[in-house]
């Protein structure tokens, strides 16, 4: 177990590694930096440009910047971002909250969703209730999120004839669920029914096995046993599954983001790449790999301490 | 509503408003205004956008500024703001200020005379590195004619100049001139900048918002009336629009409601005041006419006699566009040709019948038709207000035998790529801060300009250009002027397929806004507005 | 194996059937929704390969006076603000989806075969630096990879396709090289080997067909995440440039504005992205359940 945890660590490691010389390489393949939109944009002297990128250290050899920037990263120093000339800490830690905030609001509400109408679905299996919900989840996988969030949008326009800007001091806690709520409900909907597909599918494993069988023989009644016998196991595999799906959930808050103007940090991040504003994309990347990374290794933990019968090889 | 009378109707409006008496207007109050985008600084000398101008001229003063009473920006009505008065010598070589005393940067600092000539200096780019409080510089080419900047004393700056250049202080009376401190630098000008203006900055947040509040100690007695202006930054225009439908801004964003949207915002908000106007941004026809096959004269005719301009006005504005040539046409523009001369210009014509059709000979004859198209790419910058009229290009050139095909080509290496050359049609729009014949015509059609992207040379041109700078009487010089804007639409140099008129919105309580109508760069210093409570 | 998997489904339900069509209607029954699913597929695309029979009008020609044009019997799905058809572009739209879904999809199960293959095969230090490096290139969500290449490659049909082919690569790699790790020992390999023939033909011969089961299933469900993808990416303005009817691009920017006023540009190119991804995603699931019976819910 213990070197098991080491190898873990160090392969963590690696991966974050290779990730941060993957990124740093390929945001200096793309035409045009800073130091061009800045110039560029507002007529064109050679010498401000070459000015812009001495100030900013991007006339330097590639090798150089990533060394500067790794060995920054390890003292907690970010750099400094292009566009807004703060510590690009500073640009990026006050988003993160936001961003925290809806991703949480959104497992709430897939986990709320996503796991009983599993359990439903399952129960009723090949009843009309069954093919409406199992549809009903495909489709969650299928509507383009940012498309949904389109039309929550027309929703709202139609019934209370206005939308919910966000604000960044929200008046009390109510508002500020209103403003999250909604896009909370979009990025959501996809997890939730992934949850239901795979709640739907441990409770049937479950469902066929044999202490089921037993417990229902012994007279407990149908519903008793559907719900505490099977519900307890199927969970098991639906923990980790929430695990990953938080990691996926980055893709959905992208888009949500940019459709209800949210000021998070992943449509953040879209602006910077548009901005070729290296050090706010390189750490941001950085942070979003680093969450990845942890969240597979908590599930893999949560794997190990739920069902005694994984055992991972030293 | 037509321009010319919308034009009529604001003016005397403003009759009307200028006549109340002063004890009408309240005091006190935010506005708030949502923004389209995120400014690329704070710093207006350092960026070429309204997204920087209109949040941010009121933390500035200028020496001389248009007059905020008048609806059109023109040499005749410029008015003292931090310079009290001006002379010139008797050459008109020598431009003296005598300025206002007592007036205080926002951090208490005293304003004087080595203040301008920091900022003019560092503008016409005589400072040195070190010295210089603005990183980049887009407007340098406005300060080529200015040799020295001299003190005398802490109120009195005299500006040298290398020759006689009427249109010199019509530069120093737009937004994109106000005077900067010379004790702050140029990183803290990009973040929050410290002006003499009637409003200061409490802070800029990237992508969300900017926040001014009134500076009490302001120089101008009883100005200004709000107490604050709140901009919130919102990129998707129909949360914009949305936003001020349902009262969260009192205000819409500088020519944000295109004519389309028009409907839907008074359908939803009867009482909103929406006045439009032309931004003095034209969208353009560049052809690179150093390369094969555009180096022949007669595709290059062939395709600016193709052009449907009133097809483009219709499909981005509802035909409220305006047709012109190389400078805003009038009654909005103040040195555009009269209308009546227009339809004789090359591209111009009313009969697009006829010249449909020869354009389609051209083509012909220059050995193309329907069995052989031109295969073409059409560049633009990837942006929509760029890539809409280029998708109505490649529709209309489908007409004389020209296959285009688009290529959007990302802000950050647009300009670069069209200065280079390295492109074959490029759609392009160009913005014009201040009406002016020198401010246009030396930036995009001098045969050295960087931003000459069609890289048009014509001596002729050149001279006249030169000509029209040096020549004090206004009326001589309309006629050089519109000289050169024949010259140079006959020449295909720049075709010039419209006008740009967009509208601007506001609640009926937000008083004492006056939209001028040939720039919307100027008229954002915000110290007469206030709201009727 | 395809084909005696089929075989066993159909002893199994003990039904006696020839030819394909009575085949076509035992699963159709069998399998409901996989079938309503074929058949969008199959629609989208039809839709795709005769888009301009189907819809003969210019997807890019533009009109001033049909601006904003609602539904109508001229245009039946409305008209965008340049008046171009909103059906003429929706049928288009089909085309670059399937080129941008079947294209990611495809080069991203060539490589992805490729590089399993090969790992699992040749194992040793080759393999654990795929390994490795297929780790780095999933510590990013799917659409933060395909959005970090697209604008790094810049926007055009082809460099979209490559954007979301490469965050594809990983999973395929997985399957195989897991498939192959497994096959590797089986009876029927060792027999090839001792009559002599070639490892790579094994690999191509025999291993590869024995991991199609698996490969099938997963594409289909790639198809799905890919169209989706280049529309997420076309809505951010990275993806296919106009004036290719996208119909991610029909709804970014100009689209959103109309909410209200012609809430018809927001509708129908969602609809088709979703019904397409709403089919393929039905197919998946019922080719799941005929393929991989391990995973059989």
């Amino acid at each position: 177990m213990g070197s098991y945890l080491v190898r873990r660590f160090l392969l963590m490691a690696l991966t974050l590694f290779g990730m941060s010389v993957l990124i740093f390489v390929m945001l200096r393949l793309v035409p045009g930096n800073i130091a061009d939109i800045l110039v560029d944009a507002s007529g064109a002297d050679p010498k401000e440009k070459a000015k812009i990128a001495r100030e900013l250290g991007i006339d330097r050899p590639i090798a150089e910047q990533y060394i500067s920037w790794i060995s920054g990263l390890s003292r907690g120093d970010l750099g400094y971002a292009y566009v807004s000339e703060r510590p690009a800490l500073e640009e990026i830690a006050p988003r993160i909250p936001i961003s925290a905030k809806l991703a949480g609001m959104a497992i709430f509400f897939s986990i709320l969703f996503g796991v009983p109408f599993g359990v439903i679905s399952a129960v009723r299996q090949n009843t009309g209730l069954d093919y409406f919900l199992r549809v009903l989840s495909l489709s969650g996988l299928s509507l383009p999120s940012f498309w949904l969030g389109l039309l929550v949008l027309m929703a709202a326009v139609h019934w209370f004839g206005t939308i919910p800007i966000y604000d960044s001091n929200p008046h009390g806690f109510l508002q500020d669920v209103a403003m999250l709520g909604l896009p909370a409900l979009v990025v959501g909907f996809r997890s939730s029914a992934l949850i239901m597909r795979l709640t739907r599918s441990s409770m049937l494993e479950v469902l066929r096995q044999d202490y089921v069988r037993t417990a229902r023989s012994k007279g407990a009644t149908n519903n008793s046993v559907n719900y505490n016998h099977a519900l307890r196991n199927a969970l098991l595999p639906v923990v980790t599954v929430i695990g990953i799906e938080a990691a996926f959930l980055v893709g959905g808050l992208i888009v949500t983001e940019t459709v209800f103007n949210i000021p998070g940090v992943a449509r953040f991040l879209v602006e910077a790449i548009l901005w070729r504003d290296y050090p706010i994309v390189q750490n941001l990347v950085m942070l979003i790999a680093f969450v990845v990374v942890m969240v597979n290794f908590l599930v893999d933990m949560a794997y190990m301490a739920l069902d005694p019968r994984i055992k991972f090889a030293d | 509503m037509r321009l010319r009378e919308a034009i009529l109707a604001a003016s005397s409006a403003a009759l009307v408003w200028a006549a109340v008496p002063a004890f009408a207007q309240k005091a006190g109050g935010t506005l708030r205004i949502s923004h389209r985008d995120n400014p690329p600084s704070a710093s207006i000398h350092e960026e070429s956008t309204i997204s920087v101008n209109q949040p941010f001229m009121a933390v500035f003063n200028n020496l001389v500024f248009f007059d905020p009473r008048e609806k059109v920006n023109s040499p005749d009505h410029i008015v003292p703001e931090l310079a009290e008065s001006w002379t010139y010598n008797a050459d008109n070589t020598q431009l003296t200020f005598k300025l206002r005393q007592g007036v205080k940067w926002h951090d208490g600092k005293p304003f004087t005379s080595a203040d301008v000539k920091c900022t003019w200096d560092s503008l016409a780019g005589h400072a040195p590195e070190d010295k210089a409080i603005i990183r980049k510089n887009p407007r340098k080419l406005w300060y080529s004619n200015l040799k020295e900047v001299k003190t005398n004393g802490d109120f009195e700056v005299t500006f040298v100049l290398g020759r006689p250049q009427p249109s010199f202080l019509t530069m120093l009376a737009g937004g994109y001139s106000p005077v900067y401190a010379c004790h702050v630098p140029d990183r803290a000008m990009r973040s929050k900048p410290i002006g003499t203006g009637p409003f200061k900055v409490v802070d800029f947040k990237r992508n969300e918002s900017i926040k001014l509040v009134k500076n009490p100690d302001y120089w101008k007695k009883d100005r200004p009336y709000l107490d604050a202006i709140d901009w919130k930054i919102v990129p998707n225009r129909s949360t914009r629009m949305l936003g001020f439908q349902s009262g969260e801004f009192d205000m819409t964003f500088d020519s944000d409601v295109t004519f389309p949207l028009l409907k839907d915002v008074k359908a939803n908000k009867a009482d909103a005041v929406c006045e439009a106007r032309p931004t003095n941004v034209s969208s353009n026809l560049l052809v690179n006419r150093d390369r094969e096959p555009f180096n022949n004269a007669d595709i290059r005719k062939a395709m600016v006699l193709a052009l449907d301009n009133k097809a483009f006005h219709d499909i981005l504005s509802q035909g409220n566009d305006l047709e012109g040539a190389v400078m805003l046409p009038p009654p909005a523009g103040f040195w555009g040709m009269p209308k009546e001369q227009l339809p004789k210009l090359l591209g111009h014509s009313p009969d697009r019948k006829k010249t449909l059709a020869e354009a389609q000979e051209l083509m012909k004859k220059a050995g193309y038709g329907p069995d052989k198209m031109l295969k073409i790419k059409v560049a633009t910058r990837n942006i929509a207000i760029y890539r809409d009229p280029a998708v109505i290009l490649i529709d209309q050139l489908k007409q004389i035998y020209i296959d285009g095909e688009l290529e959007p080509i990302d802000t950050t290496v647009w300009y670069t790529k069209i200065q280079r050359g390295d492109y074959q049609v490029g759609m392009n729009l160009t913005g014009v801060g201040i009406d002016d014949p020198d401010v246009n015509f030396y930036e995009n059609y001098y045969s050295t300009s960087d931003r000459n992207y069609t890289h048009y040379k014509n001596p002729e041109v050149d001279k006249l250009i030169d000509q029209q700078s040096a020549e004090q009487d206004r009326e001589k010089r309309k006629q050089l002027v519109w000289k050169i804007e024949q010259i140079l639409a006959d020449d295909g140099a720049r075709p010039i397929i419209g006008y740009n008129v967009a509208n601007t919105c506001w609640d009926p309580k937000v008083k004492g806004i006056l939209l001028q109508v040939n720039s919307i760069y100027n008229g954002w210093r915000f110290e007469d507005a206030w709201l009727d409570k | 194996m395809v084909a005696i998997d089929h075989q066993a489904e159909l002893t199994r339900a003990g039904a006696h059937v020839t030819g394909w069509w009575s085949r076509i209607r035992f699963f159709a029954r069998r399998y409901p929704l996989g079938a309503v699913g074929a058949v969008i597929v199959t629609l989208f695309i039809l839709t795709a390969a005769f888009a301009d029979i189907i819809a003969p009008v210019d997807p890019t020609a533009t009109n001033s006076k049909f601006s904003l044009a609602a539904p109508s019997h001229l245009f039946w799905l409305g008209a965008d603000f340049m008046g171009r058809d909103m059906y003429s572009r929706i049928v288009h739209g089909a085309r670059i989806s399937l080129a941008v879904g079947a294209g990611a999809m495809g080069l991203g199960a060539l490589i992805g075969i490729s590089v399993g293959l090969a790992s699992g095969y040749l194992g040793g230090w080759f393999d654990l630096i795929v390994q490795r490096l297929l780790d780095i290139m999933q510590a990013l969500p799917l659409l933060v990879m395909a959005i970090v290449m697209a604008a790094s490659l810049g926007p055009s049909l082809r460099n979209t396709i490559l954007a979301i082919a490469i965050p594809l690569v990983p999973t395929v790699a997985r399957v195989v090289r897991s498939n192959t790790l497994s096959l590797r020992e089986q009876p029927f390999v060792e027999a090839a080997r001792a009559v002599g023939m070639g490892e790579l033909r094994i690999a191509v011969r025999h291993v590869l067909p024995n991991t199609l089961a698996p490969l099938i299933v997963l594409a289909t469900a790639q198809l799905g995440s890919a169209i989706l993808v280049e529309a997420s990416l076309s809505f951010l303005g990275l993806g296919i440039p106009e004036p290719h009817p996208s119909w991610g691009r029909m709804l970014s920017e100009s689209a959103a504005e109309y909410v209200r006023t012609a809430p018809w540009l927001v509708i129908f190119p969602g609809v088709a992205i979703s019904l397409t991804v709403f089919g393929t995603n039905l197919l998946g699931d019922a080719l799941r359940d005929i393929l991989d019976p391990r995973q059989r819910s």
